[in-house]
């Protein structure tokens, strides 16, 4: 079974409309965080209040949830705790005192009269250990773009390198926006930025920068057979030769990314949902903007060496 | 075939080695599914028949994360006011009133302990330089000071917590701060309450103490039994002795009697009965506390069944038994049970001097080794200058005698002082195992908590979400596997068959390696898995789309194979490392979760490469040798 025959795509052509409409996503996706309000930052990030009630008999969890939805606390994380009589809730909710303990008691026993809830440990979890764990992911995210940046850049031209990382920065960017946009606009959709989330972004870097490499070395190896050949033309040439490969590998982690999203629970929704977005912006982004920027940077500094020999005063009276 | 020889042994062990890390896991799966099936007396025999068995599976299958298995959850709370105590001088009834009237109201409010504090002796117009710092500070400083040092005895006490976890063993525990002074501590797949608590939490103090000389405490000793042989007792709360009502009885009435042990051992065969009560009649101390004496004398120990303890430190309490014991005796338990005899656990009890010799702040550093030579278990142990110094006092005033080694009342080691021990370097042999080496090198390093800890939480967590979301995870990765792998067939036939093969064995090794390196699978994992999945898919197509470039440029079947391997293999081989690059940052700055998805990511990319490169590739040498025609798509 074959997708694809020979292709002959004009990638690079193309490729300042592309920046545009790259440039416009990022920009919505950007501006819609503040317009949100912020981004949805999950427990582990914020701190927040954890209450385990036991029940006389099992309550269903589903019923419990909606009960913390009606109750003004969406998006509770709710586990059985030791037993399934009885049920932790954990809120991002951090109120002073017990409020937030209180309202929920009391939405306990209104909800389930019969089943006779009571609070056996109520919990408070801090802000602090939230701001550490934030700075600890944003350090993660860095650390890792510059040591794509150095690898790629050692193992092929330091541009290269920062060809890649651009991508990975776009990547990165547009997943936060989609999210950021998508979060909340259905019951599906609750999409909170958390330890897992991170992990997702540093997984779609990772698969992006796969994605970029394996074009880089085809156009190293093009470059080996073709010497005389024009770098947008062997460009084009190694991004059509890899499509299929792209189309492939991309449309089969894709299948997987989807079933997770679809039939993986509320667990693995958002790193499904980061996973699914960013294997469709990693792909395009490969070919878009790591190739591109390696072929206009490499076109402008033709420019310039043309320009001195161009110019007929010699610069021999300048000092460095 | 010759030439893939080599590769095909390697593919051999990889497996074999694979299934042997593998199979505790099947076995722990299949004792849990067994031990689930009984009920009652049935499951406790077959506990009972192959508990070495089921101990050992258990030990080195694959463990999951609390998220997937539940664990253990301990809230520690440092009790500041308890170290606001300890710390202030010239205490009186004022200051008493005063910390209890805190102590009263931050049950109730929110606010901060100190202010509290600041608050409650300004109300009582007492000034806090009485008590602390000196007096010419202003309140506010005073205030400050301490609070820093609340703050440093938190911090200290997380680190100790911390290092303390760390050395017990556990695999992905969480230890996180939280609120000013709590410290939440997650043991993921652990049970032994009562092990974790001592190790959390009762390690106040760590002491040196010289043993009591043993043909001193034997004279001690035997003047106790003889005194509760004239003059026998029966506990008042022995409800473990005798069901009898007549027990209950107060203490006057029933010392005058033997009844209560009389009937505790009526049903016992008559004989044995007899010469059991007889015993226990002329030894009543000896009949709960035994001592053993071998060729070389008697060292001094006395064993005594968990349950009895309560009762040999009451009669040891008791006030015409104290006017015998010298007043620089003490008595401390074994931290741990010595031996386990007729189902009952026995612990040590040691005579020490009552006054410590040196206490544990002067440890520097304890290490538990096997010594080379003799194939023993030893723990060294470093101290300070200033300990080292006095060590060497203290040993070589006691050559040949014992110096306990007890940590919040409990002694974990009491070694014979062979030599003078000058320079602070000291060797403790004689531990049965490397276990309980291990143990006594957490208990030196331990040394003293600098605040008070409190257990004020401590709960086995049930898995996460519930069960129905790890089905759903469970159930969804295997079906996002399933399809990859029919795709791959359909797409690449022959070679996609092959290659989920590989895939196939991918899966086997991550797992295998997981078990043999006692990682821990959560959730995240297993997403990790699937992720190391899609990038072993990645490398089959990046070869098989080589491969049919090369074929449609007319080279034959196995030129192609060559050519596309080899080609393949750079692209390969850098994809891989930049996302293994990934694997090794996010190990390095996630929390605990995070780093499960790193490690199966990271175990899971060496064994695609593996499966992609090598064991594929021999599949098809061996297939093209014979003649047969591979299809790829």
């Amino acid at each position: 079974m074959r997708f694809f025959g020979k292709t002959n795509i004009d990638f690079m052509g193309k490729r300042k409309t592309w920046y545009t409409i790259s440039l416009v996503g990022i920009i919505i996706g950007m501006l819609s965080i503040p317009i949100k309000g912020g981004l949805d930052y999950g427990l582990d990030f914020t701190g927040g209040t954890e209450i385990i009630v036991q029940f006389q008999t099992a309550p269903d969890i589903g019923d419990v949830r909606t009960m913390m939805d009606k109750a003004g606390f969406p998006k509770s994380e709710l586990k059985t705790f030791g037993d399934p009589n009885k049920i932790l809730i954990r809120t991002q909710a951090f109120g002073e005192g017990t409020v937030v303990g209180d309202k929920i008691r009391t939405a306990l026993t209104q909800t389930f009269p019969t089943l006779n809830p009571h609070v056996i440990e109520e919990q408070k979890i801090g802000a602090k250990v939230g701001a550490e764990l934030r700075k600890d992911a944003f350090l993660a995210i860095i650390f890792s773009l510059i040591a794509m940046l150095i690898y790629v850049g050692f193992r092929f031209k330091f541009i290269y390198g920062v060809g890649a990382v651009t991508a990975l920065f776009h990547d990165v960017l547009m997943t936060l926006g989609v999210i950021s946009i998508v979060d909340g606009l259905t019951p599906y959709t609750n999409f909170e930025i958390d330890q897992n989330m991170i992990a997702a972004f540093l997984t779609l870097v990772g698969l992006s920068v796969n994605d970029t490499v394996v074009i880089f070395d085809r156009m190293r190896e093009n470059q080996k057979i073709h010497r005389s050949m024009g770098l947008m033309e062997l460009m084009n040439k190694s991004l059509n030769e890899t499509l299929s490969r792209t189309i492939i590998t991309s449309g089969t982690i894709f299948i997987v990314t989807v079933v997770l999203f679809l039939f993986g629970g509320e667990v693995n929704r958002g790193f499904a949902f980061a996973m699914t977005f960013g294997i469709i912006t990693g792909t395009y982004s490969s070919i878009y903007i790591a190739s591109a920027v390696v072929l206009d940077y490499t076109n402008y500094k033709q420019r310039r060496k043309l320009k001195p020999a161009a110019a007929e005063k010699p610069s021999y009276e300048t000092l460095h | 075939m010759k030439k893939n020889r080599g590769k095909l042994i390697l593919i051999g062990i990889t497996v074999l080695l694979s299934f042997y890390f593998l199979y505790p896991t099947y076995k722990d799966y299949k004792f849990t599914k067994e031990l689930r099936s009984l009920v009652g007396d049935d499951s406790l025999k077959y506990l009972e028949q192959n508990e070495t068995d089921i101990r050992d599976a258990r030990m080195k299958r694959i463990k999951l994360g609390l998220d997937l298995q539940g664990g253990m959850r301990v809230v520690l709370e440092v009790n500041v006011l308890k170290l606001l105590e300890d710390v202030a001088k010239n205490k009186d009834s004022l200051f008493e009133s005063i910390m209890n009237e805190v102590k009263a109201e931050a049950f109730s409010t929110d606010q901060d302990l100190m202010t509290l504090v600041k608050t409650k002796f300004k109300t009582k117009e007492v000034r806090i330089s009485r008590y602390y710092g000196s007096i010419r500070d202003s309140d506010d400083d005073i205030i400050n000071k301490l609070s820093d040092e609340s703050i440093n005895a938190i911090d200290r006490a997380m680190e100790i917590v911390r290092n303390r976890v760390d050395q017990y063993g556990v695999s992905e525990p969480s230890i996180q701060k939280s609120g000013g002074n709590r410290i939440i501590v997650e043991l993921p797949g652990v049970s032994k309450e009562a092990e974790v608590r001592q190790l959390l939490q009762g390690t106040a103090l760590l002491e040196f103490k010289l043993l009591i000389d043993p043909e001193i405490a034997l004279k001690v000793y035997q003047s106790i039994d003889k005194t509760l042989a004239g003059n026998p007792i029966v506990d008042s709360t022995a409800a473990d002795t005798s069901k009898q009502a007549a027990v209950k009885k107060d203490v006057a009435k029933a010392d005058t009697s033997l009844s209560a042990i009389d009937t505790a051992l009526a049903e016992l065969p008559e004989d044995q009965m007899k010469a059991r009560e007889q015993a226990e009649k002329e030894h009543p101390f000896f009949a709960l506390a035994n001592s053993f004496s071998d060729e070389k004398g008697w060292n001094g120990e006395l064993y005594t069944a968990e349950e009895s303890r309560a009762k040999v430190m009451r009669i040891l309490n008791k006030p015409d038994i104290k006017r015998l014991i010298p007043s620089e005796m003490a008595f401390v338990w074994s931290g741990k049970h010595k031996f386990i005899s007729e189902g009952k656990k026995f612990y040590t009890l040691y005579a020490v001097k009552k006054t410590a010799e040196l206490t544990g702040g002067v440890i520097v550093n304890a290490r538990a080794t096997i010594d080379p030579t003799y194939n023993q278990p030893i723990v060294t142990m470093e101290m300070n200058n200033e300990g080292s110094r006095d060590w060497a006092r203290i040993t070589g005033a006691n050559v040949n005698k014992r110096i306990a080694i007890i940590m919040d009342n409990g002694c974990f080691s009491a070694p014979v002082v062979r030599s003078k021990i000058t320079g602070g370097n000291s060797q403790i042999e004689g531990m049965e195992n490397i276990e309980e080496a291990k143990l006594l090198e957490i208990v030196l390093k331990a040394g003293a908590l600098p605040a008070p800890v409190d257990i004020i939480q401590q709960t086995s967590v049930g898995p996460s979400l519930g069960e129905d979301s790890i089905r759903q995870g469970v159930y969804s990765s295997m079906l996002a596997f399933g399809l990859t792998i029919f795709f791959m067939i359909i797409y690449y036939r022959t070679g996609g068959t092959m290659a989920d093969l590989a895939l196939l064995l991918n899966l086997l090794f991550v797992l295998a390696v997981l078990a043999g390196f006692k990682g821990t699978l959560t959730l995240p994992g297993i997403a990790g898995i699937i992720l190391t999945m899609a990038v072993a898919v990645d490398a089959n197509v990046l070869i098989f789309e080589r491969i049919r470039e090369e074929s449609v440029t007319g080279k034959t079947l196995s030129a192609a194979i060559d050519v596309g391997y080899s080609k393949a293999f750079t692209a390969i081989f850098d994809s891989n490392l930049t996302t293994f690059i990934t694997g090794v940052i996010l190990y390095q700055f996630g929390a605990g979760p995070i780093q499960g998805f790193a490690l199966t990511l990271m175990i899971g990319i060496v064994a695609s490469m593996f499966s992609a490169i090598v064991i594929t590739r021999v599949i098809f040498d061996i297939m093209t040798e014979r003649g047969k025609v591979i299809h790829f798509g």
